[in-house]
């Protein structure tokens, strides 16, 4: 279970990085943590003909705090928001959805702008970016772009990075009240991936409320129905019906046991976040 | 073929590699430290687990490229680590291993626990051991040696604390005794003042 | 874990395990682990289908030296697999594809090559020119009249069927209560966590392939490396060095280890194979894939009668060397009454080819399947009763008083107490607690269940057993070669093979109580066929009992002599002798083993007069009843599951087990705890299925489950010790029924915790997906009867 051959190089600046990821008529690969990447490459299941590594790149490293919002480069380790290292200002949600993402030794390298480029439908952070209403920051050939993450992640495996493309890191916009926020996940066993991940958050006791499934359909969406449900005020089982209409929307081709756990999932995060 | 340094278990390696070969592979085969095991080889047994820059790493995970100029130690490198030898003892004496396949991995990921967490119980070992597969013992007495190097570590730290915290007293008391001494000394030598005869 | 009185001698002692250091320094010797000048990998071309002709293999002009196809192997003998029985139907296989394949991942060509990343290029530009053919997936389909075939001269696709019959089953018709019930088990892998491994070369100085290889059993293997290449053996030495696990799964020889010591044999150099976990999980021994249709009948009263019905065993598209997997079908037909008194069966059993990878041994083999069946039916005649399982349960177990007990099928169920383990295992789990916390039920939602099963464990079993199963290797013994040194130091070579069991400690212990010597000045060594007498190696835990006895043996013949010089050198005759401390004492004074062994190895004129010198004698043991000794023990659980998700949380696990007398407790509650670990594997995570067309869908660790530590329970042990009468200490053997059990005794504590509604839990593992389905099948059911 070897890689076949690639070339590798690891540019200095965001800009060459840019350039390499983007040369014409070759295959590349942008590796940050490699913590998805090159399990594919040992397994032969993906190719690169190059390599473009971006671990070093300082300036994807920038983790700082602004008035209303929080800035999170896309290098920052999954270890490093679970060890507090980024300000959470979400009331520990960061820490918790960090905390338990694959396995220890795979967040010291796994970052949270390689898990959100890569869009796997069953990944954590781009669920927990949606529900916290973070934008992107990438930037590539034709400049910067700043796009909600929600807009950004297209479908499964797909955004709307193209060639030469890089992830700079996020905007996750701060509160002016504390969140409240219910996380929830089924999988086969700890570390292993989602077969529902729920994220419900609120502003507050009576504040905007989000609630986000993943693992369910091509990429995590928003319940809108569930949430105006519960800004409407309504709780537990009442709010069933809202929640296999969403479904409808969010994951059709789900079966009785996903609504089940899909359901199952969404009311749990709910009920933590009403218990916070 | 890429040219790379690492520090390996305190010694400088510079060689040339393939892009694609894991360090695993760099480690086991150009440098020939096989304790370092692969039983998976995508990230989710944890035998490969080695220490970069300070970090529980999967060598599988990870390009010996990728690895230029980092400091990486393998479980060769921790025969004198502190934390390692009492591990190692808590790991035989609670009868941690079979095989002994997953051990190498185990061991370095255990000692990464003990670093961030102080004297942790059971359930945090066992949520921190997730992702390491041992297919022999059932994990219940890995879990119980964990637990008992944590604390054997707190108590040597504690004892070492109390040893350092009585070597200050020892030299401050010392110090003392020195200064006393010499102002006894210095009254006796000093010239009788006059008047006090 | 139990804790064990101090032990009074070296039986009995939590001595700490001799094998450890290396391991803990990170200086353990596993196949991939071996350097070699020269040294070349190799990589497959693997079937993509499931069931082809190979139309052709087109190899790359440049490299075509280095691509081995079936013929550049060169003159390969197949060897038949399976019983010594007419019935059984031969399938060779070959080491690599010989124009048909008949699984996904069947090797096709083998590819050299300095390193393994550029043996596996070499191999993605091999072209296998493939044939689609129909592909049998479901063993019970498979013996449909229109199925397709794997094998066209044989009737049908069954190695094998056969029937077990015994007692009236005709008069079961009239019984009271006959409940029908269908169970799977399904396929999984043995994953040990060091995957296969071989690596040879011919040795010149020696004149001899010399072949490393991670093994349970080396002697045996060479006889399937010499009988392949039409090598005599004694030009064929098998070395296993440290082995990282096998369970079952490196126990018979595979296709690669013949492809790899034929390639060797042309090439000038090393080479090696180190499988790779998707290797190991598409195309290393499979393991379970049992199929039920049982129906039982009881009275009205609870009490068990016969056990009617069909047992599938899904075996995969061919027999591996020697056995095959034809014991699947006899062992969990023989085991399907379990230990309770009934005394009708009426059985039909088909082992049937499917195209999927090779069935072969696991820890536990049959037996988690038949457990899980017999402990199932039993919980389901409780509900039909309106019965506590726990009461059917005792009411129908065979009794101490009843011991030694033939079952219907035949097997002598030797000593212990059988309720005792029941009922200390109700105490340990308190079950009225459980009850009454039922009442209450749970905050979260979750609904508990406890669950209960019993077990036996053949094990030990010797020469007419296996004669019986018409096996063609018959390991009804195992050997000891017992030297002693100049210095009076110990060495003993032993047949069976260490790979993670601890007989380097458990079986110096043993030496060390024979000969009243420290355990540290006694060597046991294994596993290089240049230096251990002739051994079958470790499988069906059968080493304490075969290989713990010729030790014990050894050790005495060691003694005898000890006595007869030590006599001699005191001027007294050996009758007035005793051992005691490392010396032989006589009426007045005594003389070290030291000043014996020197005598008799290097100063001779000291001996006896006639007396051969050397302490060196070699020993074979088999226990005097062939029939086997049977662990047993209870396994009682409580989980607590979402019926939405179907999550499963085991909150308490208890174990009280009988393997007779314990040469090293804290070995065996390593194995017992162990095995239980991979039993919750078997249970709740692990398997492979196939797709409609024969593909795996679980080719990584991605998709295959294998348990880590938040998944499996510290399980509380109490042991009850009842010494078999037939073995070398009162020793039962113990590696394999940790595994047996936690299928059935987590499948009835889920059905518990929804016994109300009738809910079934029969196929494992037991997902969430399952569990959740179960649950709503029976709420439905519940609903349309309302």
């Amino acid at each position: 279970m070897k890689p076949a051959s690639f070339d590798y190089v690891r540019p200095k600046t965001v800009a060459e990085a840019s350039v390499a990821l983007g040369r014409k008529g070759v295959n590349t690969a942008a590796i940050a943590g490699g913590q998805s990447l090159i399990p594919m490459l040992n397994l032969r299941v993906a190719f690169a003909d190059l390599l473009v590594d971006l671990s070093r790149l300082d300036d994807l490293k920038v983790v700082t705090r602004s008035p209303d919002s929080i800035w999170i480069g896309a290098l920052t380790t999954h270890a490093a928001i679970e060890d507090g290292k980024v300000p959470d200002l979400f009331n520990g949600l960061l820490k918790r959805v960090a905390g338990q993402i694959s396995y220890r030794a795979v967040r010291n390298h796994g970052t949270i702008g390689g898990s959100v480029a890569l869009a796997d439908p069953a990944a954590d952070w781009p669920c927990c970016l949606i529900a916290l209403g973070a934008t992107v920051r990438v930037v590539g050939r034709n400049g910067v772009r700043v796009q909600p993450v929600s807009e950004f992640v297209r479908g499964q495996y797909e955004t709307t990075l193209s060639a030469g493309d890089i992830v700079m890191g996020f905007d996750v916009p701060t509160p002016s009240v504390p969140t409240r926020w219910g996380f929830s996940k089924v999988a086969r066993k700890s570390g292993a991936f989602a077969q529902s991940i729920a994220i419900a958050t609120a502003l507050g006791r009576s504040g905007r409320v989000n609630v986000v499934l993943g693992a369910a359909g091509p990429k995590p969406r928003a319940l809108r129905t569930v949430a105006e449900e519960l800004e409407g005020g309504k709780s537990g089982d009442e709010l069933r019906p809202a929640i296999e209409a969403d479904l409808a929307q969010v994951a059709p081709g789900a079966d009785d046991y996903q609504k089940r756990m899909h359901t199952a999932t969404v009311l749990r995060a709910i009920r933590d976040m009403r218990t916070q | 073929m890429t040219a790379i340094t690492i520090d390996l278990n305190g010694v400088r390696i510079a060689d040339d590699v393939e892009p694609r070969q894991s360090l695993a592979d760099f480690l086991r085969e150009r440098c020939g430290l096989t304790a370092t095991h692969l039983g998976c080889e995508h990230g989710a047994c944890g035998a490969c687990t080695v220490v970069v820059d300070g970090k529980a790493t999967r060598s599988c995970l990870s390009l010996a490229v990728m690895s230029d100029g980092r400091v990486v130690l393998t479980l060769e490198g921790l025969r004198n680590d502190q934390i390692m030898d009492i591990l190692r003892r808590q790991f035989h004496e609670c009868h941690a291993l079979q095989c002994g396949f997953c051990t190498p991995g185990m061991l370095i990921m255990a000692r990464d626990i003990l670093q961030r967490h102080q004297s942790p119980d059971a359930n945090t070992v066992r949520h921190e051991l997730s992702g390491q597969i041992c297919r022999c013992t059932g994990y219940a007495n890995i879990v119980k040696a964990v637990v008992a190097a944590g604390k054997d570590l707190a108590a040597a730290q504690a004892h070492a604390l109390a040893g350092a915290l009585a070597e200050a007293e020892a030299l401050i008391q010392a110090e003392v005794q020195a200064r006393v001494d010499d102002q006894v000394r210095a009254q006796e030598d000093a010239p009788p003042k006059p008047g006090t005869e | 874990m139990a804790d064990h009185p101090p032990a009074d001698g070296w039986i009995g002692a939590s001595l700490l395990r001799k094998e450890d250091a290396r391991h803990l320094l990170g200086h353990g010797m596993f196949v991939a682990d071996i350097r070699m000048p020269g040294l070349q990998d190799i990589a497959f071309v693997r079937s993509q289908m499931a069931h082809a002709n190979v139309r052709q293999i087109v190899k790359p002009p440049e490299a075509a030296a280095s691509v081995f196809t079936l013929a550049d192997l060169g003159p390969i003998a197949i060897l038949e697999a399976g019983p010594e029985l007419a019935a059984h139907r031969h399938s060779p296989y070959p080491p690599l594809a010989d124009g048909r394949v008949r699984y996904a991942g069947q090797t096709i060509a083998a590819c050299m090559a300095p390193t393994r990343a550029e043996a596996e290029d070499l191999a993605d530009r091999v072209t296998a020119e493939l044939e689609e053919l129909p592909a049998v997936v479901d063993c019970v389909a498979a013996m449909l009249p229109d199925s397709p075939r794997l094998f066209e001269h044989w009737p049908d696709n069954a190695f094998i069927t056969g029937n077990v019959t015994e007692g009236d089953p005709p008069a079961l018709q009239a019984a009271p209560v006959r409940l029908r019930r269908k169970f799977r088990m399904n396929r999984q892998a043995t994953v040990s966590l060091e995957c296969r491994g071989v690596l040879a070369y011919w040795d010149h100085r020696n004149d001899e392939l010399t072949v490393h290889l991670s093994t349970q059993g080396g002697h045996v293997m060479r006889i399937a490396i010499a009988q392949s290449l039409g090598l005599p053996e004694h030009k064929v030495r098998v070395i296993a060095p440290d082995v990282g696990g096998g369970f079952g799964g490196k126990n018979r020889i595979m296709p690669e280890d013949i492809a790899v010591c034929a390639i060797a044999m042309k090439v000038g150099h090393p080479v090696r194979w180190i499988e790779d976990r998707r290797e190991h999980l598409i195309a290393s021994v499979h393991a379970r894939d049992h199929t039920y249709d049982l129906t039982i009948s009881a009275d009205r009263d609870g009490t068990l009668l016969g056990v009617e019905g069909d047992v599938y065993i899904d075996a995969g598209a061919y027999s591996l060397w020697p056995t095959g997997s034809f014991m699947e079908a006899s062992m969990a037909s023989r085991n399907l009454t379990g230990p309770y008194r009934i005394r009708h069966l009426k059985l039909n059993t088909f082992t049937v080819a499917t195209n999927k990878a090779p069935m072969g041994p696991y820890r536990g083999v049959a037996r988690p399947g038949a457990c899980f069946a017999i402990e199932r039916l039993v919980d389901e005649v409780a509900r039909e009763l309106g019965r506590e399982p726990f009461d059917l349960r005792r009411q129908n177990i065979v009794t101490a008083a009843e011991l030694p007990y033939r079952t219907a099928a035949g097997m002598r169920l030797d000593t212990g107490d059988y309720v005792q383990a029941l009922d200390t295992a109700r105490d340990m789990i308190d079950l009225p607690a459980i009850r009454k916390r039922q009442e209450v039920g749970e905050s979260d939602g979750r609904a508990i269940g406890v669950g209960f099963a019993f077990y036996t464990e053949q094990s030990g079993h010797g020469t007419v057993e296996w004669v019986k199963r018409k096996s063609r290797v018959v390991p009804g013994y195992e050997s000891a070669n017992a030297r002693m040194l100049p210095d009076g130091s110990v060495i003993i070579h032993v047949g069976v093979q260490n790979h993670g069991q601890g007989h380097e400690t458990t079986l110096s212990q043993i030496a060390a109580h024979e000969l009243s010597i420290d355990p540290s000045r006694i060597a046991i060594k294994y596993g290089d066929t240049a230096t251990a007498p002739f051994g079958f190696g470790t499988f069906a835990s059968r080493s304490i009992v075969f290989s713990g006895g010729a030790v014990a043996r050894a050790s005495r013949m060691l003694i005898d002599k000890l006595k007869r010089i030590g006599a001699h050198l005191m001027q007294t005759d050996p009758a007035n002798v005793r051992i005691e401390g490392g010396e032989v004492h006589g009426p007045s004074g005594s003389v070290g083993f030291a000043e014996i062994a020197y005598a008799a190895n290097v100063r001779q004129e000291h001996l006896p007069a006639g007396m051969d010198p050397l302490l060196d004698v070699t020993a074979t043991y088999e226990p005097t009843e062939t029939g086997g000794v049977f662990a047993y023990g209870t396994h009682a659980a409580v989980v607590a599951v979402d019926p939405d998700t179907g999550t499963l949380e085991i909150l308490d696990y208890v174990v009280t087990e009988d393997c007779g007398t314990m040469i090293n407790p804290l070995i065996v509650d390593g194995q017992v705890q162990g095995g239980i670990a991979q039993g919750i594997g078997t249970a709740l995570y692990e398997e492979i299925p196939y797709d409609e067309i024969g593909q795996p869908l679980a080719t990584t660790f991605g998709d295959y489950m294998v348990p880590c530590a938040p998944e499996i329970p510290t399980v509380r042990m109490a042991h009850i010790v009842t010494p078999a009468q037939a073995t070398e200490y009162g020793v039962k053997g113990l590696g394999e029924g940790g595994a047996i059990a936690p299928p059935a005794v987590l499948a009835n504590a889920v059905a518990d915790a929804f016994r109300k509604i009738g809910a079934s839990f029969n196929e494992t593992p037991l997902t969430p997906r399952r569990v959740s389905e179960a649950v709503a099948r029976a709420r439905r059911a519940r609903d349309d009867a309302a």
